[in-house]
C-alpha cells in the first residue's frame, strides 16, 4: 500500500467501527455508503455493509441479490438488506409466546385485542428499526467495519433520537413501578404473609421477584448500551451525504442539529454530484452559480466538519470497481 | 374453670377482631393507592388507545404478558368510570 492517509474515523479503532451514512432521498446515499464499504474492505476490514432503507436498492448498486443474511460480494465485503416487516412479525411471536404461557392460569382476560392494535401502532417501524440496530451493535464482534444505508433523513433521525426518548420513558415507568412495589410491600408487611398464599397467582412484591421491574431493567440496560455506543466517537461515526442545492443544504444543516440533541455528532459531510466548471451551457450556468453558492454556504455553516466533494459522474457508479474507485475517494484525506 | 378459659378466649377474639378491622382499615388507603397507581401504570403503556404518546412499542410488548393484574384493574376501573365520586365517597366511609 502506498503512503497515503487514510481517514481514521472510517476505520476500526480497537472495537468495530459503525458508520452511519444519512441523507436527504435521492442524493446517493446508497451508492456512497456501498463506495465507503468497498473501499474499506479492499484494505483489508472485513466489512458489513446493511440496509434499512425498506425501499431497497442497495443490491441494484452492487448487482447482487440480497436477503437479510449478511452475502459475500468480495473478499471481505459483506452486504445484507433487512426486512422490516419480518422484524416486526418476529416481536409479535415472541409476545404470543409468552403470552400462552400466561394464559395457563388466565382464560378470561382478552389481550389478543390489544395485541392486535399494538401490532400497527404508530412508530412500531421505527422501535423495529431500533431493534434491528440494537441486535447489530450486540453481534459486531464478527466484523471490523459496518456500515449502515439509511432511509431519508427524516425518518432515520427519529430512530437515532429514540434511544435518548426511551431512557426517558423507561426511567419514569421505573420509578412508577417503584411505587406500586412500595406499596405492595407496605400492604404484605401489615397483613403478613398469610393471605396471599393461597392464591395460585403470587402477587411479585420484592424488585428481584417482579418480572414488569426486570423487564424495564433490561430494557432500559439494553438501550443504555447502545445510547453509550452510537454517541462514542470512537465507535460510531455518522456520515452526511448532500447534493449542492439549497434543499439538500438545509436539511444538513438541521440532521446536523437534531443529531446533536440526541447526543450523536456529524463527522463528515460528503457533497456529491457537484459539477465542473468548464463547457457549461447557458441552461447550467445558473445550477453552477447556485451550486457555488451553496458550497460557500456549506464551508461557512460547518466549519470544522470534514467535508468532501464528489464531482458529478458521466455514468452511475455501479459493480464493484467503480465503486471502489468512488470509495477510495472518501476514505484517503489528501 | 373451663367457663373462665373459654370467655378469655372469646374476649381475645374480640380484640383480635377490633386489631384486624383498624388493620384492614389502615390498609384499605393504601390499597386504593396501589390500585390508582397500577391503573395509571397500565394506561401509560396503553397510552395510544386514549390517544396520549405512547412509551417505547417494543417496551410495551416486553411487558404486556406480566400486566394480567393491572390490565383487570384497568378495564374494572374504566367500567366503574361513570361514578368516580362515588367510589372515593365510598373510601372515605360517606352517605
Amino acid at each position: 500500500m502506498n503512503s497515503v492517509t487514510l481517514r481514521e474515523y472510517l476505520l476500526p479503532e480497537g472495537d468495530t467501527r459503525i458508520i452511519i451514512v444519512i441523507g436527504k432521498g435521492g442524493v446517493g446515499k446508497t451508492t456512497l455508503s456501498a463506495a465507503i464499504a468497498t473501499a474499506i474492505s479492499s484494505h483489508g476490514y472485513k466489512t458489513h455493509i446493511i440496509s434499512l432503507d425498506p425501499a431497497h436498492n442497495l443490491g441494484d448498486v452492487l448487482e447482487e441479490e440480497l436477503s437479510s443474511t449478511p452475502k459475500e460480494i468480495s473478499n471481505n465485503l459483506y452486504a445484507s438488506e433487512l426486512d422490516l416487516e419480518d422484524l416486526v412479525k418476529k416481536y409479535l411471536r415472541n409476545l404470543d409466546d409468552s403470552l400462552k404461557s400466561m394464559y395457563r392460569y388466565l382464560t378470561v382476560l382478552n389481550l389478543e385485542k390489544y395485541f392486535d392494535i399494538l401490532a400497527s401502532s404508530p412508530g412500531i417501524e421505527e422501535y423495529a428499526t431500533l431493534d434491528a440496530l440494537m441486535e447489530i451493535v450486540k453481534a459486531r464482534s464478527s466484523w471490523d467495519v459496518i456500515v449502515l444505508d439509511t432511509p431519508p433523513t427524516g425518518l432515520t433521525l427519529r430512530v437515532l433520537g429514540l434511544p435518548k426518548i426511551s431512557l426517558i420513558w423507561t426511567e419514569k415507568l421505573m420509578g412508577l413501578r417503584r411505587a406500586i412495589l412500595e406499596r405492595r410491600e407496605a400492604i404484605r408487611r401489615i397483613r403478613g404473609d398469610e393471605e396471599s398464599s393461597q392464591e395460585e397467582y403470587k402477587i411479585p412484591v420484592k424488585e428481584e421477584e417482579d418480572p414488569v421491574m426486570q423487564e424495564l431493567k433490561k430494557y432500559y440496560e439494553d438501550i443504555n448500551y447502545l445510547y453509550n455506543f452510537l454517541t462514542d466517537l470512537q465507535k460510531t461515526t455518522v456520515v452526511c451525504v448532500m447534493n449542492p442545492d439549497r434543499l439538500s443544504f438545509f436539511e444538513t444543516k438541521r440532521a446536523k442539529d437534531s443529531l446533536l440533541r440526541f447526543g450523536l455528532s456529524l463527522r463528515l459531510i460528503i457533497i456529491n454530484k457537484v459539477l465542473r466548471e468548464g463547457c457549461i451551457t447557458d441552461e447550467l450556468k445558473g445550477v453552477l452559480a447556485l451550486q457555488k453558492e451553496v458550497l460557500n454556504k456549506v464551508k461557512e455553516e460547518f466549519q470544522g466538519l470534514d467535508i468532501i466533494t464528489i464531482h458529478h459522474a458521466n455514468d452511475e457508479p455501479r459493480g464493484l470497481n467503480a465503486l471502489k474507485d468512488l470509495g477510495i475517494q472518501i476514505l484517503e484525506s489528501d | 374453670m373451663n367457663f373462665l378459659k373459654r370467655t378469655l378466649k372469646n374476649v381475645l377474639y374480640f380484640f383480635k377482631g377490633f386489631v384486624h378491622g383498624f388493620r384492614e382499615n389502615a390498609i384499605s388507603y393504601i390499597e386504593m393507592e396501589e390500585r390508582e397507581l397500577e391503573n395509571i401504570f397500565s394506561l401509560l403503556l396503553m397510552a395510544s388507545f386514549i390517544g396520549i404518546p405512547s412509551p417505547p412499542t417494543t417496551l410495551v410488548i416486553r411487558l404486556l404478558p406480566y400486566m394480567v393484574k393491572e390490565i383487570i384493574i384497568m378495564q374494572s376501573k374504566s367500567r366503574r368510570l361513570d361514578d368516580p365520586l362515588g367510589e372515593v365517597a365510598g373510601m372515605f366511609e360517606i352517605g
